[in-house]
């Protein structure tokens, strides 16, 4: 077994790997990163190809188990309601996300103080804003400052995107109610900026951006931590992470894509595999056992949409998608609704003519096709954006993931298997949500409205499976991600989160990165290596 | 057979490209507006061109095609789709996108594709009008 040593091993080179690798290199730190997927280039991604809705339903579909790339490991969802989604590459998950950038609001942060429900965490808003302004600046976030949700205003470094027609639209529906709506912030430029390039509202940035314009971590940080001296191994799958007889991390053994086995020995390991990866990771090496926590509280953010169809054309194909408009409206908790916490908006358009080729609704199979095929396009396409509803979701014990039994990636390692089925409370907040937002669509003039209670591939945002806190017998890290049994083993992804929000993540994954490895890099001196 | 010159006899044989045109037929009928499979060619050339973008679809869609059984109304594609759903699935993603990718198909609907614009220009007079009316209104956080 062939071994290589650096002051830090980095597991996975996502957006919290790609935010430790770059700031513990500007420190001078030695930095080995494992990353088991691949390099994906721009001019990879289909959008500008008249086949972007084909590849969407395989080559860059979020699911593994879809797309089964040699690099993606199974995952048993059969016991699961939702299908958890991720890419394995470098940036991550970011590189087919929809961009959607938003901080999590004050409230997320004291949830039991607030609302007598799961945990507060070690940290307050006020704590991470200025990680949030670090992050929002290297990764390029187009929006407006001065949302009235936020204390701060919520800033952005560029501008706003265009509304277009389907934010105008959106925005009529609701101001006749008087609800809360603000144009979307987003991962992605409005200008060129640094490495990246200006929005061609392409509308495809949940397959790849195929204009090298979104704000990933395969343009916004990896360039320069590579010039650092970041040595960034890929197809490089981590099976274990090591530790010596006094149970410090000794480093990570890793397998290439010939089925070879390495060992990069490091003073401290990084894990950023994100929520079901990292438990995953963890529960092979059979370490961070004491709580019992690793691998429960598994929070996945259930999500439902209401489509709305106009009887006018609002161009609902044009990008960005990317949030259009957001809205915290029904974000605060109100216990007369029947449940606790909420839900965030996005106005999203509506995609291509495919979108409307129906069939999935549950009636027979061959409803959508026949004159009702063209009737459907006819209607819709075009004419229609969809309300995305992100409901927070609770942690609870009994969602978790555990190593399958009978299922195993390629390299024989145990595949993840999910446990988890969406609250009550969940499913009140979305049926109350979704019946508002259908609200908000007639109120905008909607002709017609259909409501997915629960869309299924929905798992983006994983979180909550190595949890942090103070105490170590109810919680598997601290606030700066420092396993509390393995001081120098350190989870920097969505894994440490006490509670889910109702936000898309990826901004706060990015910030307690950069809050926690600042720390590192601050307290060095402090740490003990393995013998 | 229409667009029988360009097809591509490895990816389905003539007896599955006769089938795939009568279900195509039935299933994508054109009308006054929209120009139907028929009258696309769908079964030749532009079936091809999905399969060999994405080749995992040959084997359920020729599984699909081999299945007995008339093909002379929706109703029977349904008998059909109900004992070989994948089959059905792969069927419905070729002609779809074989459909959808077409450029008369694209020019009927008046979809440009997912065409590159211009985002410099932000937010219009009347986009910021709008929101005038939620910056006059209370947050929606609630006070910590």
């Amino acid at each position: 077994m062939a071994d290589t040593r650096s002051d830090v091993v980095i597991v996975g080179a996502g957006p919290s790997g790609a935010v430790a690798a770059l700031e513990l290199a500007r420190a001078g730190m030695s930095v080995t990163v494992l990353e088991q997927g691949g390099w994906v280039a721009a001019e990879e991604f289909d959008g500008a190809r008249p086949e972007w809705e084909l590849t969407q339903l395989k080559k860059w579909h979020p699911n593994p188990n879809i797309r089964g790339r040699p690099e993606d490991y199974p995952v048993d969802a059969s016991g699961s309601d939702v299908n958890p989604l991720m890419f394995a590459g470098v940036g991550g998950a970011a590189l087919i996300f929809g961009a959607h950038w938003v901080r999590f609001m004050p409230s997320d942060f004291r949830v039991r103080s607030l609302d007598g429900v799961a945990d507060d965490w070690p940290f307050t808003y006020d704590d991470l804003a200025p990680f949030y302004a670090y992050v929002e600046e290297a990764v390029g976030v187009s929006g407006l400052s001065g949302n009235p949700a936020y204390p701060d205003g919520a800033p952005c470094p560029l501008p706003p995107l265009p509304m277009g027609k389907v934010g105008r639209k959106a925005a009529e529906g609701m101001n006749a109610l008087g609800w809360h709506w603000w144009p979307g912030s987003n991962a992605i430029p409005s200008r060129a900026y640094r490495g990246l390039q200006p929005c061609v509202l392409r509308g495809t940035c949940g397959t790849g951006c195929s204009d090298g314009a979104k704000g990933t971590p395969d343009r916004t940080h990896w360039p320069e931590a590579l010039r650092l001296g970041v040595r960034l191994l890929t197809g490089a799958r981590v099976a274990d992470v090591e530790t010596d007889a006094q149970g410090r991390a000794s480093g990570a053994v890793w397998i290439d894509r010939a089925g070879a086995r390495h060992r990069a020995r490091g003073d401290v390991v990084i894990v950023c595999a994100n929520g079901i990866g990292t438990p995953r990771l963890l529960l092979m090496s059979g370490l961070a056992g004491r709580s019992g926590l690793v691998g429960r509280r598994l929070m996945m953010h259930p999500y439902a949409g209401v489509m709305g169809t106009f009887d006018e054309d609002l161009e609902s194909w044009v990008g960005p998608a990317g949030q259009i408009l957001v809205s915290m409206q029904f974000y605060e908790t109100d216990a007369s609704r029947g449940f606790l916490r909420g839900a965030k908006w996005n106005a999203m358009p509506a995609g291509g003519p495919q979108s409307f080729r129906a069939g999935y609704t549950g009636g027979t199979l061959t409803e959508g096709w026949g004159p009702a095929l063209h009737d459907s396009v006819r209607r819709k396409f075009g004419r229609s954006f969809e309300w995305g509803i992100i409901g927070e979701d609770l942690p609870d014990p009994a969602n978790r993931i555990v190593l399958s039994d009978h299922l195993t990636d390629s390299d024989g390692l145990p595949a993840p298997e999910i446990r988890y089925t969406m609250s009550d409370n969940t499913h009140r907040m979305l049926a109350f949500h979704t019946a508002r937002a259908v609200e908000a669509m007639e109120a905008a003039g909607a002709i017609a409205t259909e409501v997915t209670p629960l869309i299924r591939d929905c798992g983006w945002h994983l979180m909550g499976t190595a949890v942090m806190g103070s105490d170590p017998e109810t919680s598997v890290v601290d606030e700066f991600g420092r396993v509390h049994d393995v001081p120098n083993l350190l989870v920097m992804d969505g894994s440490t989160f006490p509670t889910s929000s109702g936000m898309n993540p990826t901004a706060t994954i990015m910030a307690v990165a950069a809050r926690s490895v600042l720390d590192l890099i601050e307290r060095r001196g402090e740490i003990a290596p393995a013998a | 057979m229409t667009g029988r010159a360009m097809a591509d006899d490895t990816l389905l044989s003539d007896a599955e490209r006769a089938r795939l045109a009568a279900l195509a037929a039935l299933m994508i009928p054109g009308d006054e507006l929209m120009p139907g499979a028929a009258a696309l060619a769908l079964h030749g050339t532009p079936v091809d061109t999905v399969l060999r973008i994405d080749p995992t679809r040959i084997r359920p869609l020729r599984g699909f095609l081999a299945l007995p059984g008339a093909v002379s109304s929706l109703a029977e594609v349904e008998a059909l789709a109900q004992r070989d759903p994948d089959g059905f699935a792969a069927l419905g993603v070729v002609l779809a996108n074989a459909c959808f990718m077409h450029p008369d198909t694209r020019a009927a609907i008046g979809y440009p594709g997912q065409e590159a614009r211009d985002s410099s220009a932000g937010l219009s007079d009347a986009d910021l009008a709008l929101l005038a009316e939620v910056q006059a209104r209370p947050g929606p956080a609630r006070d910590l």
